[in-house]
């Protein structure tokens, strides 16, 4: 039983420790933001061929792609937060949104000739569009039925992109390449992940995030007390997806060049979600702790010389050992009323399993 | 103020309800019995729209109900209850009574801050004010009785539909529901209430409507009809009722 | 016309694949309301087991289909007992991302054992075919066809007519309630699973002789599986193999009748299918409703 409510009376010790982590989380947040500028600027400065810098610019440069990297699963776990962890509705085919933003930036650049600045606003705007266009008839589903169908779309839409010429077929699109632009795509991805964490913010504490979260827990019970179900659950959903594909035109331009495998990876689909659940679905920063700790781990792994395969398999070994052990997230891990122990992992096995 | 005309619900071949017809009064408490399976939740679905009509009209009113989705229903003024009760169950008791209040009727603007507010208040009226911060996992089962009325309350309705709120409760508790839904009624609300306890019955209603196998039995104060032979018979079989007539 | 008849015929053999490969799938579902993310790869497992067979100790094809089961049955009950039994209660997309870290697994340990290298299975009798005037029958298309068929009828026996069959349907049913007449939830999960599994070995080994082997191979088939449960109905080996045959007609008729499709579209025809079944008819072609 909870009795959380009574027992979060924080002591004094426990409040200046909670002040320290704070303060160190801001200091470090200010140098993840800081750093890509000063990292860059040589590059800037000396206005070369990134090729002829060396050794520590190489390096530098990864720095850079790191965070940019992180930021953008930033966005995506806490895009899908909105839909899958507010409303409750299991999405698993989120990168459509993605692949659907990037195409749009990457289409009106490398056909259309139309400027970065003026494309990338678009790019929501059709992600959105298209998560309105199937939400309507999708969200009527529940369960597994809306999961795969929307895992179904994810796949559907890239390969419908990749048949079509208009889009560049199989070989895919060249957004012309944007120089010394390394610190700005930074920039512009962690702007996406901070408006999505604004943008939790504000739809948690308002009448509509109340709303989504009473259709999680009893969408019937929601109806009858005058929630429009139907209209929640789309507008969250188009929200998320714009916010993904927002992130996906970004990566488009960023990385200047994109095709179906790179725009529409259906692992994408189950990063944003385990993220989400590590750090906790359905809070504000438990998607945001996930996607970092995360996202790190996988590039870090991928980096440091271990092969692309043992990476994956490790993401394998993480979603099972997650779902199994720690099924509400770290967030809650750590948050919680419980204490810290082994105690807190064999309750949550003996929750969910028969 | 209600109105239902003719009201008929199939599923499959089976008809739940056939051409059921009755009006409701503006500030009566009107109970709604029947033997399992007479229809009664149906017809409750059917009223807030869960249902779809497959025949006849529902006027709140002056105004066609049926084929509304269920929040307008709610926005029009029309609060139920569910005989099995859904609570928001990762939220506090405060929080889902001001899920109520936020969307409820004739208020789509109402901030959080005056939903919590009159939340508190509805809460108050059920006696579950001291358990507002609890999240509903802690509440025994009359508790949750009381705050599935103190939501639909919340919604600030004309009319309010209870399914079965005192079933399963203790005879000191369904004193306390009694009260509840007499301090609910004096405050303006007109009642539908759908029983088993006749005790509730007889000591809260103006008038009761018997249900039958999707029909409209019968129909009067809750005196006549527990006198009344064919309703003695739904409920008790044929054989009672003739002992007891004689 | 004899065109249309070739295509019918080969929609027909495709839609038998696509029942051996959805039948395990459908129980899965159907009992344990687990949507196996990692079907495809245990259908893998079984066209790497034929394989190895075949090329190793020149076992024909189809015989090695009993082998597969046996292999996969019990991979696949070790799997559900030890792992997915664990988060059987959990809400939904725990069992997605679990059996999807499952199918992340495998794949990745047959890029180890086998790299990304295609493989193929080709007997004396490969290429040959039955010629009717102008149409021709694949032998080993339609040998798939019928065990497929013999697959089903299988299963259907073993449901509805053994004592482990009805401990199943019973569980399936009310799990509460088969615990209260002694069914043991942890066991009969994992026999279903096991059985979920063997299906899709069999499956698989029947894939080996048609197409090529790689570790990514049965990625398609997961969504596909799907597509002929919501199809045909959940629940219902019938309807399973009516969803297949359907399923498989569908696809032929569409890449080949439809100017502008192609072999290229086979997901976005699964999904427009999926997406249709879902809205007009949610319990799909033969089910029941809710």
């Amino acid at each position: 039983m909870s009795e959380a409510a009574f027992s979060t009376q924080p002591s004094r010790t426990g409040r200046r420790i909670r002040r320290a982590i704070l303060i160190a989380f801001l200091l470090v947040v200010v140098v993840v933001l800081v750093l890509p500028l000063t990292l860059t600027q040589q590059a800037a400065d000396a206005n070369l061929d990134p090729t002829t810098l060396g050794i520590d610019f190489a390096i530098n440069k990864s720095i850079v792609r790191t965070e940019t990297t992180i930021a953008m699963f930033v966005a995506l776990a806490a895009a899908w937060n909105l839909i899958g962890g507010l409303t409750g509705y299991a999405a698993f085919g989120n990168v459509a949104f993605f692949g659907l933003g990037a195409y749009t930036v990457g289409f009106l650049t490398d056909k259309q000739h139309l400027s970065f600045a003026l494309a990338l606003p678009l790019a929501p705007l059709v992600a959105a569009a298209f998560a309105g266009l199937i939400g309507v008839p999708l969200l009527r589903l529940r369960g597994h039925y809306f999961a795969i169908a929307t895992l179904g779309t994810g796949v559907a839409v890239g390969e419908v992109i990749k048949n079509l010429d208009v889009f560049g077929g199989a070989t895919g699109l060249f957004p012309p390449i944007l120089r010394h632009a390394d610190a700005l795509f930074f920039y512009l991805m962690a702007a996406n992940a901070g408006l999505a964490v604004v943008v939790t913010w504000l739809v948690m504490r308002s009448r509509f995030g109340y709303g989504l979260i009473a259709i999680r827990e009893n969408e019937e019970a929601a109806s009858v007390l005058g929630v429009n179900t139907t209209a929640y659950k789309v507008g969250a959903f188009a929200l998320a997806a714009a916010l993904t594909g927002l992130a996906g035109g970004i990566f488009a331009q960023w990385s200047s060049f994109i095709d179906q495998e790179s725009v529409f990876p259906i692992q994408y689909n189950v990063q944003m979600i385990l993220m989400a659940i590590i750090g906790g679905a359905g809070t504000l920063f438990g998607p945001v702790a996930g996607a970092i700790v995360l996202e790190w781990l996988i590039l870090s792994l991928a980096g440091g010389g271990a092969s692309a395969v043992y990476a994956q398999m490790g993401l394998g070994v993480l979603l099972a050992v997650t779902v199994i052990f720690v099924p509400r997230g770290v967030v809650d891990f750590f948050g919680g009323s419980s204490k810290l122990s082994l105690g807190y992992f064999r309750r949550s096995l003996r929750e969910t399993s028969v | 103020m209600l109105e239902l005309a003719g009201v008929t619900k199939r599923f499959g071949g089976v008809a739940a309800l056939s051409n059921v017809s009755f009006t409701v009064a503006e500030g009566e408490i009107l109970g709604l019995i029947g033997p399992n399976g007479a229809g009664k939740t149906t017809l409750l679905n059917c009223i807030s729209g869960v249902y779809r009509l497959d025949g006849g009209s529902i006027t709140f009113d002056g105004r066609r109900l049926d084929g509304l989705p269920p929040h307008q229903v709610a926005r029009l003024g029309i609060g139920r209850t569910f005989q099995v009760v859904k609570p928001f169950a990762s939220m506090t008791v405060r929080e889902n009574a001001a899920v109520g209040a936020l969307f409820g009727s004739g208020q789509a603007h109402l901030a959080p801050k005056a939903a919590f507010s009159w939340a508190d208040e509805v809460l108050e009226l059920v006696g579950l004010a001291r358990k507002a911060r609890l999240t509903v996992g802690s509440l025994t089962i009359p508790d949750r009785k009381r705050l599935e009325v103190a939501r639909a309350l919340a919604t600030k309705p004309r009319l309010l539909l209870l399914d079965e709120v005192m079933a399963g409760l203790n005879p000191v508790e369904v004193d306390e529901a009694l009260d509840m839904v007499r301090k609910v009624h004096a405050g303006g609300i007109t009642i539908v209430l759908i029983e088993h306890v006749m005790r509730v019955v007889v000591g809260v209603c103006d008038r009761v409507i018997v249900l039958h196998m999707g029909q409209h039995l019968a129909e009067g104060t809750p005196d006549e009809v527990l006198q009344d032979r064919r309703v003695i018979e739904a409920y008790l079989g044929e054989k009672y009722a003739a002992r007891r007539h004689g | 016309m004899s065109l249309f008849v070739q295509q019918v015929i080969l929609g027909l053999m495709l839609g038998g694949v696509y029942v051996a490969v959805a039948i395990g799938f459908s129980l899965v579902w159907g009992v344990l309301n687990i949507v196996n993310l990692a079907h495809g790869a245990l259908v893998v497992v079984g066209m790497y087991a034929t394989w190895f067979l075949f090329t190793h100790a020149g076992i024909d094809p189809f015989l090695t289909l009993p082998l597969d089961a046996v292999v996969l049955f019990a991979i696949g009950y070790l799997v559900q007992r030890g792992l997915i039994n664990r988060v059987i209660r959990a809400p939904l997309f725990f069992t997605l991302l679990l059996t999807f870290g499952i199918n992340l697994v495998l794949i990745n340990l047959f890029l180890l054992w086998f790299k990304a290298d295609f493989r193929s299975v080709t007997t004396s009798y490969s290429g040959a075919g039955l010629n009717v005037g102008a149409v021709t029958i694949p032998y080993i298309r339609l040998a798939a066809l019928v065990i497929a068929m013999l697959l089903a009828g299988a299963v259907g026996f073993f449901m509805n007519r053994t004592r482990t069959g009805f401990a199943i349907q019973a569980v399936g049913a009310d799990k509460d309630a088969a615990q209260l007449v002694g069914i043991d939830l942890r066991h009969v999960y994992a026999l279903t699973f096991a059985v979920g599994a063997a299906c899709a070995g069999v499956a698989g080994g029947l894939l080996s002789t048609v197409q090529a082997i790689s570790p990514t191979a049965g990625e398609p088939y997961t969504l596909q599986a799907f597509v002929v449960v919501i199809l045909g109905g959940l629940g219902r080996v019938s309807a399973t193999v009516v969803g297949g045959l359907l399923f498989g007609l569908i696809e032929v008729l569409a890449q080949s009748q439809v100017p502008g499709l192609g072999a290229g579209w086979s997901n976005a025809i699964a999904f427009a299918v999926l997406v249709l079944v879902l809205v007009l008819r949610p319990q799909g072609l033969l089910g029941r409703l809710a």
